[in-house]
């Protein structure tokens, strides 16, 4: 018949409920022959009264000769305890509360043995049958549900009661629901279990003698080892403060006493389940750190093959992520390799050119001499470039022990103070510029009437120096090229800076195959005073120029596209798209025709690439991208 | 002053009970299982045994009559009171027929208790 129990099991509830009565009963009237006090013995005798009609309640609903007993039954006597029960607790309360005096050790320990008692028995399950001893039944409980049912997932518990009886119930229930168990006597022994074994979840009374609960939760907390390890705090029902004190320095949870199985049940479950829940976020989120620590050293051209083996073993999106992030590393690394060894290379070609062929000796208060001190700071120790405007040199700047980039620039380039101060002006604003595809301009000065500029020193070869050596550079390389100008200008753009005169020779390559753009805010000076007559001298060819600029009409940032566009087509095609033998004759070409196709020059260009730049040399700047980002999405589209 | 072994498992009920004993004025010995017991008590030199029967391993019936099997070979026979929660119809003739001599239920009535424990005792004398 369903529901019901056999005989033996009926035996053991009776056993397991008169137990804790024999404590009871017994400690209180052992008690009650020494006590004096009057209100010690009123509290005594109610609680002995409590004591015996619990008895009375058992015995009537589990008479000793009563062989077997229904759920429903079952629940009833759980019911009808909870009124004496409570009766209990509220005087061993009253015991325990030492009025205007310390309470004899012995008395306490022995009024605390009756309240455990006393929680311990609505904690009192109906048996079930034990394999071997009793035939099977299966006993579907009205409030437990399936009460021996498998846990949520077996875990590893530490119990920390200094309470024995406390601490074999819960051992006890826990085993039975699939858990393993460790226990502690107090909390200096939970903190050594914890230091030797890794637990799932604690369980942890709040009061004890040695090391309190609290005490114990504060040190897990401090402790990285011990800190994700959830903890329930055990507690009676009047030290509901304390146990608000726990949860505030994180206690996932509490357990009141008596513990109720159901409640255990749950708060066990639940808290392992969100245990489990974080467990997995972490791991999450760690995987997650694994692969931004992994674009950073692709950034820093460290990236390991194999760092992200184990995230891309993963099932999910981020595993993919991690696969396809690591196959565009390697490919990303394959193609900076082999651009380090061009540029390596190259510099060598272009070193032994330059010994051969020492440029023209210059150019009067421009030239600065090597080996001596500029300006009381900078140590010269030898010239770099010359151009329209001047000369470039390597210095140490003593001052900060870093080697510099000094630019010195033409007198005529700034012969009157309002020329000076927008100039000065121009370079400050460029100066807020923060990419790492833009040589940093540190300041400007003046020396004998000579102004020169500090820069960044980057040690490289410009893009000119490359297309002179290599001729054309292929598709990748020249898309390298393209999204770093573009990102330099997204850069720049976004702080109002136009550069105004981007053309190979202001693009430098380092030796790791980073571009940096020069002489943002500088060819503002350029440009103030050029005119077509003086363009050859100052910036070589207008062939850069976009056509509005040529036009002196207004212009705006799309001249930069403009000569991203003129830049990238000769890196493909190794010629401009316009030429002709005369500035005029180029203006006219400029202004009038369109660009053949860089995919009809080869046709392993691809046509995508191909027509974004003629798109880039649109006439009308309203026909180009609309700004360098919008450069920077196109550009990675095609790669 | 009589010597009681009382065999009990559960550490609160040894500590309760045999406090109340020797209020009383017996001197108590305590074993925490069955088969401590059996040793204890085969040692000789109680008055009387108060044997719980709900041990772990080895359990009071079974305790109980392996203390009597020890005795018929030493030709004594100390006096038993069996002790169990259960309190079932038909525990008493069960614990007789494993060789008590006496029977008692938890919660304990201490001095129902103490007068099986007398009138044993005396019938002894």
């Amino acid at each position: 018949m369903s529901g019901l129990t056999t005989p033996e099991a009926v035996a053991e509830l009776r056993h397991e409920l008169r137990t804790p009565l024999n404590l009871i009963i017994g400690y209180c009237e052992m008690l009650l022959e020494d006590a004096t006090d009057q209100q010690q013995r009123i509290a005594l005798e109610q609680t002995l009264t409590a004591g015996r009609d619990v008895l009375e309640r058992i015995n009537a609903t589990v008479p000793p000769t009563r062989g077997e007993i229904s759920e429903a039954d079952f629940a009833a006597l759980r019911d009808a305890l909870r009124e004496p029960q409570g009766r209990i607790l509220t005087n061993t309360s009253a015991l325990l509360a030492a009025d205007g005096g310390a309470i004899d050790p012995q008395f306490e320990r022995d009024v605390r043995r009756i309240r455990s008692s006393a929680e311990r028995l609505l904690t009192v399950e109906l048996p079930h049958a034990r394999s071997g001893s009793h035939p099977a039944i299966t006993i579907e409980h009205p409030i437990h549900g399936a009460a021996a049912a498998p846990p949520v997932q077996p875990a590893h518990i530490l119990v920390v009661d200094d309470q024995e009886d406390n601490r074999s119930v819960l051992e006890r229930r826990l085993r039975r629901q699939g858990h393993t168990v460790e226990s502690a006597t107090g909390g200096r022994s939970a903190l050594e279990l914890l230091g030797a074994q890794q637990f799932d979840l604690v369980l942890l009374d709040v009061m004890m003698p040695d090391l309190d609960g609290l005490a114990v939760l504060e040190r897990m907390k401090a402790d990285s080892a011990t800190r994700d390890i959830p903890v329930i705090m055990i507690s009676a029902l009047d030290d509901v403060a304390s146990v608000v004190r726990c949860i505030e320095r994180g206690a996932e949870d509490h357990l009141p006493k008596p513990f109720d199985p159901v409640l255990l049940r749950a708060r066990i479950s639940a808290c392992l389940e969100k245990k489990r829940l974080r467990d997995v976020e972490l791991e999450y989120l760690r995987e997650v750190g694994r692969v931004i620590q992994a674009a950073i050293q692709v950034e820093a051209g460290s990236y390991e093959n194999g760092v992200l083996a184990q995230v891309a073993q993963r099932g999910d999106e981020l595993g993919r992520l991690a696969r396809v992030f690591d196959a565009m590393a390697n490919q990303v690394r394959a193609r900076e390799d082999r651009l380090k060894e061009q540029v390596a290379a190259l510099r060598r070609e272009i070193g032994e050119a330059r010994q051969t062929s020492k440029p023209a000796a210059p150019r009067g208060k421009l030239s600065l001499p090597t080996g001596e001190l500029f300006a009381g700071r900078f140590e010269v120790l030898d010239e770099i470039g010359s151009g329209g405007m001047g000369m470039v040199y390597r210095a140490l700047d003593r001052e900060l022990g870093d080697q510099v980039a000094i630019k010195t620039l033409r007198p005529e380039l700034l012969q009157d103070t309002s020329l000076v101060e927008r100039f000065k002006s121009e370079i400050r604003l460029a100066r807020t510029i923060s990419s790492k595809h833009v040589v940093r301009t540190h300041d400007i000065g003046e020396r004998d009437g000579v102004y020169y500029l500090t820069m960044e020193y980057v040690e490289g070869i410009t893009v000119r120096e490359l297309l002179d050596t290599r001729g054309r550079l292929g598709t990748a390389p020249t898309l390298a090229i393209a999204s770093q100008l573009a990102q330099s200008l997204v850069a720049a753009h976004e702080q109002g800076v136009i550069h105004r005169d981007i053309k190979p020779q202001n693009l430098l390559l380092d030796a790791g195959g980073v571009l940096k753009v020069m002489d943002f805010g500088v060819a503002r000076l350029a440009g103030g005073t050029a005119n077509l007559t003086e363009v050859g001298m100052l910036v070589g060819t207008p062939s850069y120029m976009a056509p509005e600029q040529m036009m002196g009409e207004s212009f705006d940032h799309r001249i930069d596209l403009y000569a991203t566009g003129v830049v990238l087509y000769e890196c493909l095609v190794g010629k401009l798209p316009f030429e002709a033998n005369s500035a005029v004759a180029l203006i006219a070409r400029v202004l009038r025709d369109a660009p053949p196709a860089p995919a009809l020059h080869d046709p392993e260009i691809p046509q995508a690439f191909s027509d974004l730049v003629v798109r880039l040399l649109a006439k009308d700047p309203a026909q180009r991208p609309a700004n360098a980002a919008e450069l920077v999405r196109l550009l990675s589209d095609l790669s | 002053m009589p010597k009681i072994l009382l065999v009990e498992d559960n550490e609160m009920n040894r500590d309760m009970l045999s406090r109340r004993l020797a209020r009383k004025g017996y001197e108590v010995a305590l074993a925490m299982d069955g088969l401590q017991g059996v040793t204890m008590a085969s040692s000789g030199g109680y008055d009387l045994i108060l044997m719980d029967m709900s041990l772990p391993e080895l359990d009071g019936w079974e305790a109980t009559r392996r203390v009597r099997e020890a005795e018929a070979g030493a030709g004594r026979r100390v006096p038993i009171i069996a002790l169990t929660a259960h309190a079932m119809s038909g525990d008493r003739e069960k614990a007789m027929a494993a060789g008590c001599d006496d029977y008692d239920t938890k919660p304990v009535e201490l001095d129902r208790l103490l007068g099986k424990i007398e009138s044993l005792l005396g019938k002894q004398a």
